[in-house]
């Protein structure tokens, strides 16, 4: 009996990775090579032309990336683009998650309106962004101007680095925050509402509860969906390069020195600079968020 | 009646909240919406208008006339890419789903920790390399990168929500194909993934989406007009004469309408179903 169930478990070992095989394969060659790999670039002197052979250059591009003052400056944008995005978009999918926690008439109708943000192609929002910020006939600016006389002159929006930066966290956020919310939404929904009920006999205010109840509940996911976010945020790409060129996030940073310079050898050191950070940051928060995804 | 009559009053605060919240989030959309049934003329005029003076559909019309736009190639193009994609994440969410769910095996938690730190990583860190390689290989300007691209962005997720799918499946379902003298893959495609499809449903959505939303990868691979994606065939038209707002609009509308429905329906699929039909008596 017991060499019997020792067999089954042989034999569930090779079938596993048998099922597994492909995927394995996949993952060697299409993120372990090439990390291997981009290492290797990191250290060359890559010329436009392919036939022409890589040169090996030491730590040269690495110095010419510390030495850049842009890097500095995209390390900065980064940072504070990753906290701002990653605190407001969990905190307003929250808020919205605690709002909407109740029955009443259109919820489900509401809910789906949420969520479109998230599902719909960024392409498609910044057209719309694009349009509705226009300067000359964008109805944010008539809106400003015209309708609420807040201001006499607005920036043009796409074109200044700051308003440009203002304009790409707005979006980011409301980009995003939809993932918050719907992390969150499950969670409340599993809140035993006796608690509540008992936190009201007590007269406790709305952040009390918020602070009693609430707050314990969700705390592993508010754990998981502020690590991704924040991971997910600090290498973004996609949103920020389509709607402005003025906002130099390390993502965008990147991308120009690797398709825009052509200069694949500092591209290469970027990514793993880049790299270094998520890394440190995944493996510092690893075990917290492995242990929710896991319950 | 003081006190009906303040809860009445609170009920209101709470509806008007909610429908304050909806045209703020909604607003963009309406834009895309009453800009593509506006006249091009009013598009650009100022003061702008929210709801059009004069309606017109010419511009969901001109948009699939592959005369004057080049939609419906760019159509064919995301289509061909983000089905390709789908149906392979599916299929090998299947074969890697069932072995971390139902199988024990050595190096398990191991190979589950691994596919989520890829599902944290990838992205833009990997494009210098995968450029390379893939241009070597001779894939550059072609669809088959951007779908090889996708397939490895996608795969951690499809076989984390396929193994957390597989997980509310009893084990007598398959001891039961098992006395049955199903084979191991008979257990797998046979009582399986026939339990599993609203799960597996929405793991096609999930990557389907993913991949018809790309643009990182499709701007790296694709140079070629003819090969474009709807992302970035559209983003390319920007400061050309055809970057007409209403066409734009219309072509962005008609882009989310596949993935805002599929998504809509997958979400219906998962609060009903799952394998309650499974396990009667």
């Amino acid at each position: 009996m017991k060499s019997k169930k020792k067999k089954l478990g042989g034999n569930d070992t090779r079938f596993a990775y048998a099922l597994l095989a492909p995927s394995l394969i996949l993952l060697v060659l299409l993120i372990g090579y090439p990390m291997i790999y981009n290492i290797v670039i990191s250290f060359q002197d890559v010329p436009i032309n392919p036939r022409m052979a890589s040169e090996f250059v030491g730590l040269d591009n690495f110095k010419a990336v510390f030495q850049d003052k842009s890097f500095y400056q995209s390390v900065f944008v980064t940072l504070i683009f990753t906290v701002l995005v990653t605190a407001v978009s969990t905190a307003f999918g929250l808020a919205i998650a605690v709002f909407m926690n109740r029955e009443f008439v259109g919820k489900k109708l509401v809910n789906s309106i949420i969520i479109l943000s998230y599902v719909v192609p960024a392409v498609c929002l910044i057209f719309a962004w694009r349009y509705m910020f226009n300067n000359i006939y964008g109805i944010i600016n008539y809106i400003i101007v015209d309708v609420l006389k807040l201001a006499d002159e607005v920036p043009l929006w796409f074109d200044q680095p700051a308003s440009a930066f203002i304009l790409v966290t707005i979006f980011a956020i409301w980009k995003f925050y939809p993932y918050a919310y719907m992390s969150f939404v499950a969670i409340l929904q599993s809140v035993d509402k006796s608690l509540y009920e008992a936190a009201d006999m007590d007269g406790a205010t709305s952040w009390q509860k918020f602070l009693a109840v609430t707050y314990p509940a969700i705390k592993p996911t508010l754990v998981t969906v502020v690590s991704l976010r924040t991971i997910w945020v600090f290498y973004i790409y996609t949103e920020v390069y389509l709607l402005t060129k003025q906002v130099n996030v390390l993502g965008v940073y990147l991308y120009d020195m690797a398709f825009a310079t052509h200069d694949f050898g500092k591209a290469a050191a970027i990514s793993i600079v880049l790299f270094v950070v998520i890394f440190s940051l995944v493996m510092l928060i690893r075990k917290k968020v492995l242990r929710v995804e896991e319950d | 009646m003081k006190k009906i009559k303040r809860k009445t009053l609170k009920e209101i605060f709470f509806y008007v909240r909610v429908v304050l919240l909806v045209v703020i989030l909604l607003f963009p959309f309406l834009i895309m919406l009453s800009v593509s049934i506006k006249s091009t003329a009013e598009t650009i005029a100022y003061p702008p208008t929210v709801i059009p003076k004069t309606w017109t559909f010419q511009h969901f019309i001109d948009i699939f006339d592959p005369g004057i736009f080049p939609y419906l190639k760019y159509f064919g193009n995301s289509l061909y890419i983000a089905l390709t994609v789908s149906v392979l994440a599916v299929f090998l969410g299947i074969l890697g789903g069932y072995a971390l769910s139902k199988l024990k095996f050595k190096g398990k938690k191991g190979i589950s920790e691994m596919f989520f730190l890829v599902y944290m990583f990838s992205g833009i860190l990997l494009i210098v390399p995968l450029f390379r390689m893939l241009s070597a290989i001779g894939l550059k300007n072609s669809r088959e990168a951007v779908i090889v691209c996708m397939i490895i962005q996608t795969l951690p997720t499809a076989i984390y929500m396929t193994r957390s799918y597989f997980d509310t499946i009893p084990k007598e379902l398959e001891e039961a194909g098992r006395v049955d003298g199903l084979s191991k893959m008979g257990i797998i495609f046979r009582i399986i993934v026939p339990l599993s499809i609203s799960g597996l449903i929405s793991v096609f959505v999930y990557a389907f989406m993913i991949a018809w939303n790309d643009v990182l990868f499709a701007s790296i691979f694709i140079d070629s007009p003819d090969m474009m994606t709807i992302p970035i065939g559209l983003n390319s038209l920007f400061n050309t004469p055809d970057y007409v707002w209403g066409r734009m609009m219309a072509a962005s509308l008609v882009t989310s309408l596949p993935v805002v429905i599929m998504y809509g329906f997958s979400q219906r699929l998962i609060k009903g179903g799952r394998t309650d039909g499974g396990v009667k008596g």
